[in-house]
């Protein structure tokens, strides 16, 4: 494995492991929305460079797949900002746990 | 260290940067803004990676249509609730040092099983490139996406639509007031007579380019949307609950032509899926642009359908 792909992969595993962080504490649903998508990003950005290793020929395949990924990723999180903008007409908050709801826009 | 890896090093520094902002930026619409930034280098990094396509749909798809949809919601957050303007998210939560530790160590973990991941002798994609020198689809992830792995491509407008079903249905709760009467604004008009066929030309052409380089329905697709999305804004296009005759055509033309011509084959006895030419790939290519606008339009107006609106 070259260097480079040596930075790629670990700046994948870094965009994930800040996406699970996100998910995990963020108080506001819009944000885990964020992190759940930093999550794809690091995870299409492993596919793509361990796709590059070897000879340096470009593997369709995954990138393929992660131009699916991306189109799915979008469809997925414009649902679930309809049903964020659902919660919030409903309650009138934006988060989902109700331990005091500190978090605002 | 040479140029392209000092490069690959700020390229990669830039992304966790604007990865922890956006996981943990002072306010919302930062972190928003910060996603998108981090989309449009995200694109950056695929052309690095040799991978025109992907930074193609990136950067239409990742950073603009999905940049618009958060910037869109976070505004009609505020309009429900107004005090919340900039107000600043409080992170501190108790468990955030530990979940940042384990974080931490976690990614040190999948770093390093990543790295050790041994390199294949033989992978898909050799085998996809050498299926495809027969034939005239030049672009390899076209081919890929269309004749190898159909079923995927297939199922992927399946997901689309069931996403669009979704903002379908709750709709009523999440937008029952849908009329929002646009300011007038004369530069507009000549903004968007030049703008919008514009961007239906570059999407033509992506399409067409889609064959044999980068390029494709994806792209395509996406940019069409993008113009949609510029008419939506403008107030140009009002959502509506249910889409009109032309709007359900469009919706399921990109499945519809994708399954017909995947089974055309099936009654004769041949496989599913197989593609009668390569003006099949480029008719699926078409119906696929048009399918993917309408459904990325209606998903970023969360409405079922649209109708005109004269300014």
């Amino acid at each position: 494995m070259n260097a480079s792909d040596f930075v790629h992969v670990l700046a994948a595993a870094a965009l994930f492991g800040f996406g699970v962080y996100g998910v995990l504490i963020a108080g506001h649903v819009m944000r885990k929305l964020l992190a759940l998508n930093l999550m794809g990003s690091g995870v299409f950005l492993l596919l793509v460079a361990i796709g590059r290793r070897g000879d340096g020929a470009l593997d369709p395949v995954p990138q393929a797949m992660v131009l699916t990924g991306i189109v799915v990723a979008v469809s997925a999180t414009a649902f679930a900002l309809s049903l964020l903008l659902a919660l919030y007409r409903k309650t009138g908050s934006a988060e989902l746990d109700d331990d005091g709801g500190e978090d605002g826009l | 260290m040479s140029l392209n890896l000092a490069m690959d090093v700020l390229f990669a520094l830039g992304l966790l940067w604007l990865g922890w902002q956006v996981a943990a930026g002072r306010t919302l619409f930062r972190s928003i803004v910060m996603f998108v930034v981090l989309g449009l280098l995200m694109a950056v990094v695929w052309s690095r990676l040799g991978s025109p396509d992907l930074g193609l749909a990136e950067a239409a798809v990742g950073a603009g249509v999905t940049g618009a949809m958060l910037l869109l919601t976070h505004r009609r957050l505020l309009q429900i609730v107004p005090a919340y303007r900039g107000r600043p998210l409080k992170l501190r939560s108790m468990l955030a040092a530990p979940v940042g530790l384990l974080s931490g160590l976690m990614v040190l973990g999948l770093g390093w099983v990543m790295l050790d991941i041994p390199a294949p002798a033989s992978t898909a994609g050799d085998a996809a490139l050498a299926e495809l020198q027969g034939h005239d689809v030049g672009n390899p992830v076209t081919g890929v996406l269309l004749l190898f792995r159909g079923f995927d491509t297939l199922l992927e407008m399946a997901v689309l639509m069931a996403a669009w079903l979704g903002v379908k249905m709750v709709q009523p709760v999440s937008m029952p007031d849908v009329a929002e009467a646009p300011a007038p604004a004369p530069i507009l008009n000549v903004l968007l007579s030049a703008i919008v066929p514009s961007v239906v030309l570059v999407s033509g052409y992506l399409l067409h380019a889609g064959g044999s380089a980068p390029g494709g329905a994806f792209q395509a697709g996406a940019v069409l949307a993008a113009g949609g999305v510029l008419l939506a804004l403008s107030g140009r296009l009002a959502p509506m609950y249910t889409p009109g005759l032309l709007q359900r055509l469009a919706l399921v033309a990109g499945m519809g032509v994708f399954a017909a011509l995947g089974l055309h084959a099936v009654p004769g006895g041949g496989a599913a899926m197989a593609l009668p030419g390569t003006w099949a790939v480029y008719a699926i290519e078409a119906a696929l642009t048009v399918s993917i606008a309408m459904t990325l339009l209606l998903l970023f107006m969360g409405s079922g359908g649209a109708r005109r609106r004269l300014p």
